[in-house]
């Protein structure tokens, strides 16, 4: 395969410039009462979904930003980002 | 004539509405589970299954690389087991695994590594189990092809050498542990998908296939890379678990040229020779999820430029065929067995990243009694989820590894 | 030698220009323009090689690489596929796979005992008893291989590497793909040709027979079209073209990969081709389909196209009396055009009853050319090569054996699908033509021709066009109609003909061979069916039937074909095997191309070097371990604690961050309160990842208002502005982060006459009163050099961290190397300093800390403020989760008991159970006794405890230690703050 990212910044690239930065979790929780289920799913668990997923990339060899992008885990190709999300 | 026409693993036949036990995936790990419930237990109602045919994936997609020198106590143990069975299934299924006890050679680069090094050959002397240190001359003694000149990327200081292992012939194992499981009448079901398990007061009560319901009392996942999605999917469980391809190529045959598996951290690179005389080599994953078991121009190219340097005869080789299978990855490297823990009746056995193969048998044994008696086996507990929240990872890895953000 | 043929328009030898070389150590010559194979054709060698399993005599058979026939050993290089290997002057060609030679081979015998050996027969012998499968392995490993590969062998050779980028790549440079490129090209596109073969012209270059474009066109032979294609396609600048180049690999998002075999005037033996296309035309045309009956093998035995090769393009008749048994018009043409070339013709048999181009009939009635329609060879007689010929009648009813010593069988065509299937496109079987076709494409990837399952050339022709302005439309240069108006030109044209389905002879199939190259039969594919084994794939595993070097090539089409027929399964589930990728066994060497080292060097690697410093890679770096070969580092050590040296820290991670949110962002990731941190000076810390495992230490200097300037471990430099960048990455704060390790270099001044060192070379009081024990410093070396020193104590001894740019470290070590002169001040290496740091017990990270180990399990919990809960602190969560458990490792120091020796790093610390292990220890020339860190169960860690210390080849004997207070030397510190 030979995976193309897009950079929000410097646009479709070859996808080893690129570090992955897993599924998108939102941001970090709160640390007030954070029991060990919560903080361990938020840390460690992820969801595997074989399908399109939203997830986190750096632009390594690059500009240096993180962003998010839509990738199929089945082909392993990019998919647009709808402008629209919930 | 030794010849029977037979079907190795029984003629098809329908599948019943119910079943004592369900087993979803039907791979090594899958068949080493029923063949043991089967033979051990006196569990002969199971269905294995497969959507494709049994061994489509990792099991059939693998090198074949057995050894039990890993790096914690408690991991060894396991191992070890697993690899004291390759006789004893031979024997046992009437089925040549072709266990070619060839030992493995693995290559140290740095006075770091030879340290590390030290710890695991310890840890495997200590359990009984045979790996030694040795240097640089006496690795090319064992492997006159090593380059253990100067001059390249990663200069060669030593290896571990560790006898007892080797490389069994993994359809083999797949079609006689097929075998041994059907004569004791496990069932198994290819081209059959698993589609949901329902539950009822967190009870596990039912398995949805694509040839209708089955009831159950207990279900097993252990469908190797595809387990983490189904156990989602079917429970809800999240799993610290990431998905990637992992890959492997051969070359054409050559005559005998590697005794011995040799592989290397630094150049992520293992090579051993197959009975058929192809040089099978691998280990690259490339360090982001997908389900897609391509493989990669990136990386056969890295492939034969590591060769190049540290057994720089290959240069003359040519590479043949490349594949992907799936490793389904861990932050601490280690499997996630556990069982009536989150649903009862629920057992799961992932996790492997690329070790399932080697841990087969071992693991269907206890995995058996596991299900069989409800009661985990101690060999198993270090293996539970829970590890995770407590902050226990088993450090199989002494680095930190690259496949999530956590490093 | 034989004579050569020399007449024809189409030979792409020089008869006159003899090429000498060594086959079986004697002398013989080929001529310009042959290749390996074709030379050695040319010396009546009709066996090349003997066969894997049952060594059984093989020769020429498709001349295009489909199956190891000819595999053979050239210039001590294996495995060479010696029918599209161009011949040199002085290779030495072997035979491989032999006992003996390939023209009598010892181990032929073994053919007959093909009934001992059924499908899958490995896995139910050779184990009964367990102590037979050893030697017996022995054996099979001696027999399987091919070529032999000395393990000193040097490939010789230059191997070179391009990554060109372009808007069209067109795999195949036959007709369809010429006018595909021809037509991209007119549209203003890049366009690269990838053609296996040394020449441009695929099917179209080696016939004489007729080309009729249409009824008002001139009539020309497809040889001259082929060249007419040719000067277009050389006519248009924009086509780049890499003939003998072939296509092995195609990935997402058109990635293609091929390797090219370099002519005499190029600068390379052979280079690696990748190719990032925007548009992709698989061009690729056909094969022959094998025909498969009793010895079918047979050197002798050979289809159409390499029957018709050998003597339109190298001028050598390839037999003398011929039986033809085929399935498709192309045999009728060949048969045609070999009779006049002077080879006796016996008989057609042609697997279709009708359906055959009547024009081609006709002529073979003015020939009296017998063809008899719906026969086929069912039977190769003849021990070594071709004596006759059985054939019968499709139906078995009829038979009759004729002599002849070449036997021209093919079963019919079909479409190189290789390329489609690897790029991920799903082929379907087409009950009309009998071929896969592509069936669903990815987006920018277009079939010609026999992908289309057409025949008619001047359909392949157009459907070339129409896949060129497709690629066209993907690069936005293009309009739907003009593609329109062509396709419908396209329908006016034949459309695929009907095409034949018969697999096998109506045999039995014992020695009638699916696959060539592992020697797998009718019968053996049969009883795996029996076996359970029915799917291809499965079978594939189970016969190894299309896993040999000639990639899937000769079962790869019949194997489904025939699985499916045997079982009596309809069309529908005729599925083609998986093709993998390289499509052609590519050299390790070809892809490994120009190797390169990328370790770093820092800017006093020449100058360490120099002063003998025997360098190691330590991580991307190549750092120097050590200055002598005393590998305990005596007088290094020994000259710090009492002198002064010289250390080249240059790889330690350096970074400035600034901006208004910058200090928010030290509190995310140090484990410390930044903000108690006071401008002008420092503060050490640690960074933590998400589980309260230390990552990272470094030492943090406040620049000014949220201007910082921080240092990081070596190991951890390149991942720190992506770590920071991460954990932020919600917050939209408003930073910058520089990685400044390349730009800035360390040196660290160490030991107690290090400020005597220090103060000639500076203008500024540098007293302990001025400069003091942690503290910050920033000054000019000769009003010019701005360096930024730092008290810091690593080793245990006075220092000065100096940081000074890059360009200008070379200068500053000199200078201090001159100062020190008078106190005779020495480099030291990395060992010694890792000696001096463990006797302070000062850890480094990854060597007193694995994955697992967190802040407070090596003993650095003072570093951790938990009132800052706000910050989100990376670990700080984990850490107060973790704070309960007793049992994690802890971090201890320990002695040897009784004046023991230190024991190995990595021993284990046991008892039944593993329960630590050691992580440094060594013979300690400061304290005169051996001491160490070792992390253990936390119950262990208790002063006092004894350690059982297990170390590798121990035998079980154990030493032992001691728990001990840390830090061992100077724990008062006062030698650090001198």
């Amino acid at each position: 395969m030979a995976l193309t990212i897009t950079c929000p910044v410097c646009g479709k690239r070859n996808g080893y410039e690129f570090k992955y930065g897993g599924e998108e979790k939102g941001p970090r929780p709160e640390e007030k009462d954070l029991n060990p289920q919560a903080w361990c799913e938020y840390v460690h668990m992820n969801k595997c979904v074989a399908g399109v997923q939203e997830e986190w990339w750096f632009h390594k060899d690059g500009c240096g930003s993180w962003f998010t992008i839509l990738r199929d885990t089945t082909t392993n190709l990019e998919q647009e980002k709808k402008e629209a999300k919930k | 004539m030794i010849f029977k026409s037979k079907p190795l693993w029984g003629e098809k036949t329908k599948l019943k509405s119910s079943y004592d036990v369900v087993i979803i995936g039907g791979g090594l790990h899958s068949l080493a589970t029923a063949y043991y419930l089967a033979k051990e237990h006196g569990i002969t109602d199971i269905a294995i299954i497969e959507k494709n045919y049994i061994g489509f994936g990792g099991a059939g997609r693998n090198t074949a690389i057995v050894r039990a020198n890993q790096r914690t106590q408690h991991n060894v143990p396991l191992y070890k087991e697993a690899l004291d069975l390759w006789p004893v299934l031979t024997k046992e299924l009437d089925y040549n695994l072709m266990f070619n006890n060839c030992g493995n050679l693995n290559l140290m680069h740095s006075e770091a590594a030879m340290k590390a090094a030290r710890m695991t050959i310890a840890t495997a002397q200590f359990h009984g189990v045979e790996s030694h240190l040795i240097d640089a001359k006496e690795a090319k003694e064992l492997v006159p092809a090593l380059n253990i000149s100067e001059n390249i990327t990663f200069p060669i200081h030593g290896a571990m050498f560790h006898p007892p292992g080797g490389i069994v012939r993994h359809d083999a194992v797949v079609w006689g542990l097929a075998k041994g499981a059907a004569k004791n009448g496990v069932e198994i079901h290819q081209h059959t998908e698993a589609l949901g398990i329902e539950t009822k007061n967190n009870k596990v009560c039912s398995v949805t296939t694509s040839e209708g319901k089955i009831n159950t009392r207990q279900v097993l996942i252990s469908a190797g890379g595809y387990s983490a999605a189904l156990i989602h999917d079917m429970l809800g469980i999240k799993l610290p678990i990431s998905v990637l391809t992992i890959q492997a190529m051969v070359t054409q045959p050559l005559k005998p040229l590697l005794d011995h598996v040799v592989s290397s951290g630094a150049y992520h690179c293992y090579a051993n020779q197959t009975l058929k005389g192809e040089v099978a080599t691998g280990a690259h994953m490339d360090p982001w999820p997908n389900y897609t078991t391509l493989n990669t121009a990136h990386y056969i190219k890295h492939q034969a430029e590591a060769l190049s340097e540290f057994l720089p005869c290959l240069r003359g080789v040519r590479f043949m065929r490349i594949w992907g299978g799936l490793a389904d990855m861990t932050p601490d490297m280690a499997p996630i067995m556990d069982g009536n823990n989150q649903v009862e009746g629920f057992f799961m056995d992932c996790g492997w990243g690329y070790f399932g193969f080697k841990s087969c048998s071992a693991v269907g044994k206890y995995m058996a009694q596991f299900m069989a008696t409800d009661q985990c086996p101690d060999i198993f507990k270090p293996f539970a989820l829970k590890r995770y929240e407590e902050h226990r990872l088993m450090g199989e890895t002494a680095a930190l590894v690259n496949y999530t953000p956590d490093n | 030698m034989m004579n050569r043929l020399d007449h024809m328009p189409t030979l792409k030898i020089d008869g006159f220009r003899k090429i000498g070389f060594i086959y079986k150590k004697k002398k013989y010559y080929g001529v310009e323009g042959d290749t390996v194979a074709t030379a050695l054709y040319a010396n009546g060698i009709r066996i090349f090689a003997r066969s894997l399993k049952y060594h059984r005599p093989r020769g020429l058979y498709s001349l295009d690489g489909e199956c190891s026939n000819t595999c053979m050993e050239v210039d001590n290089i294996p495995n060479v596929r010696c029918e599209n290997t161009l011949l040199k002057e002085g290779m030495v060609i072997k035979e491989q796979n032999v006992k003996g030679s390939a023209e009598n081979d010892m181990m032929s015998f073994i053919d007959k005992m093909d009934w001992m050996m059924p499908a899958g027969f490995y896995y139910n012998t050779m184990h009964k008893p367990a102590s037979i499968w050893p030697i017996a392995m022995k054996q099979i490993r001696k027999a399987a291989g091919l070529g032999t590969l000395s393990p000193d062998f040097e490939m010789p050779g230059i191997y070179d590497e391009i990554f060109p980028t372009t808007d069209v790549c067109i795999i195949g440079g036959g007709p369809s793909g010429m006018m595909a490129a021809v037509a991209a090209a007119k549209k203003g596109l890049r366009v690269i040709i990838m053609e296996a073969r040394p020449w441009l012209g695929g099917f179209f270059e080696y016939r004489s027979s007729q080309y009729k474009p249409g009824k008002d066109k001139g009539s020309q032979s497809l040889h001259d079209r082929a060249l007419e294609l040719d000067r277009e396609v050389n006519a248009l600048e924009n086509i780049r073209v890499f003939t003998h180049t072939s296509m092995v690999g195609a990935y997402n998002n058109n990635l293609i990969t091929g390797f090219q075999i370099g002519k005499e005037s190029d600068l390379f033996d052979q280079r690696y081709i990748e190719i990032r296309a925007k548009s992709v035309v698989v061009a690729t045309g056909c094969i022959e389909r094998p025909l498969i009956f009793d010895n079918n093998e047979r050197p002798g035995v050979m289809q159409i196209g390499c029957a018709l090769r050998l003597a339109n393009t190298y001028g050598l008749l390839p037999g003398q009396k011929a039986v033809f048994s085929i399935g498709h018009d192309l045999g009728l043409e060949a048969a045609l055009e070999l009779s006049s070339l002077g080879l006796n013709i016996e008989l057609i048999a042609d697997i279709r009853e009708d359906g055959q181009n009547p024009e081609l009939l006709q002529k073979l009635e003015d020939k009296n050319i017998t063809l008899l329609k719906g026969w086929v060879a069912c039977k190769a007689n003849g021990k070594k090569r071709v004596k006759n010929v059985e054939l019968s009648s499709i139906d078995g009813l009829a038979s009759k054996t004729v002599s002849c010593d070449l036997i021209v069988a093919s079963a019919g065509m079909t479409p190189v699908t290789g390329p489609v299937t690897i790029a991920q496109g799903k082929l379907k079987y087409d009950a009309h033509t009998g071929f896969f076709l592509a069936d669903k494409l990815p987006e920018k990837i277009h079939v010609t021709g026999r992908l289309l399952g057409l025949d008619n050339p001047l359909s392949i022709e157009t459907s070339g066009t129409i896949a060129g302005l497709q690629a066209a439309l993907d690069c936005e240069n293009c309009s739907i109609k003009e593609i329109g108006d062509i396709k419908k030109s396209l329908k006016n044209l034949p459309g695929p003909t009907r095409g034949t389905k018969l697999v096998t002879a109506p045999v039995k199939g014992r020695k009638s061979f699916i696959c060539f190259d592992e020697d797998t039969t009718i019968k053996n594919i049969k009883q795996a069916i029996e076996k359970g084994f029915d799917v291809p794939e499965l079978i594939k595993r189970f016969t190894s039937a299309g896993t040999g070097p000639g990639q899937g090539g000769i079962p790869g089409h019949n194997l489904p074909l025939y699985v499916a027929k045997y079982q009596a399964l309809p069309d529908i589930s005729i599925k083609p095997t998986t093709t993998r990728p390289p499509l052609v066994p590519t050299l390790l060497s070809t892809y490994a191309g120009t190797n390169h080292i990328m370790l770093k060097q820092t800017p006093m690697d020449k100058m360490q070097r120099e002063d003998g410093g025997i360098f190691r890679n330590i991580g991307v770096w190549q750092r120097a371990r050590y200055f002598s070969n005393d590998l305990t580092c005596k007088k290094e050590i020994e000259n710090i604690r009492s002198n002064v040296g010289m250390l080249d820290a240059s790889t330690l991670g350096k970074f400035r961050i600034h901006g208004p949110d910058a200090l928010k962002a030290l509190q995310r990731v140090f484990v410390s309160d930044m903000s108690k941190v006071q401008q002008g000076r420092m503060k050490y810390s640690a960074m933590c990842n998400d589980d309260g495992c230390v990552i990272d230490d470094g030492v943090i200097t406040k620049l000014g208002e949220n201007d910082y300037y921080f240092t990081t471990s070596t190991g951890r430099a390149g991942q720190t502005v992506e770590w920071i960048r991460y954990h932020t990455r919600y917050d939209k704060w408003n930073f910058h982060i520089v990685n400044l390790t390349d730009s800035m270099g360390v040196i660290n001044l160490a030991g107690p006459n290090a400020r005597k060192v220090l103060a000639k070379i500076v203008d500024m009081d540098i007293s302990n009163e001025a400069f003091g024990f942690s503290e910050y410093k920033e000054f000019n070396i000769k009003d010019c050099i701005p360096v930024r020193a730092m008290r810091l104590g690593f080793v245990g001894e006075l220092s000065y961290e100096l940081h000074v740019p890059s360009s200008y470290m070379l200068s500053v070590w000199l200078m201090l190397k001159d100062a020190g002169k008078e106190f005779r001040i020495q480099n030291f290496g990395v060992e010694a300093q890792n000696v001096l740091r463990m006797e302070k017990c000062h850890i480094i990270l990854g060597q007193e800390s694995e994955q697992r180990t967190n802040l407070l399990d090596v003993g650095l919990e003072f570093l951790w403020d938990r009132t800052k809960a706000d910050a989100k602190t990376i670990g700080a969560v984990a850490l107060s989760q973790a704070e309960k458990d007793k049992d994690r490792f802890k971090l201890v120091g320990f002695k040897m008991e009784e004046n023991g020796r230190a024991p190995h790093d990595g021993s284990l610390i046991v008892d039944e159970k593993v329960r630590g292990y050691v992580c440094t220890a060594r013979d300690s020339f400061s304290l005169n006794e051996a001491v160490g860190m070792a992390l253990v169960d936390g119950p262990l860690s208790k002063i006092g405890t004894r350690l059982e210390i297990y170390e590798d080849e121990c035998n079980g004997k154990r030493i032992y230690g001691k728990v001990v207070e840390m830090p061992f030397y100077d724990p008062e510190g006062s030698r650090m703050k001198m």
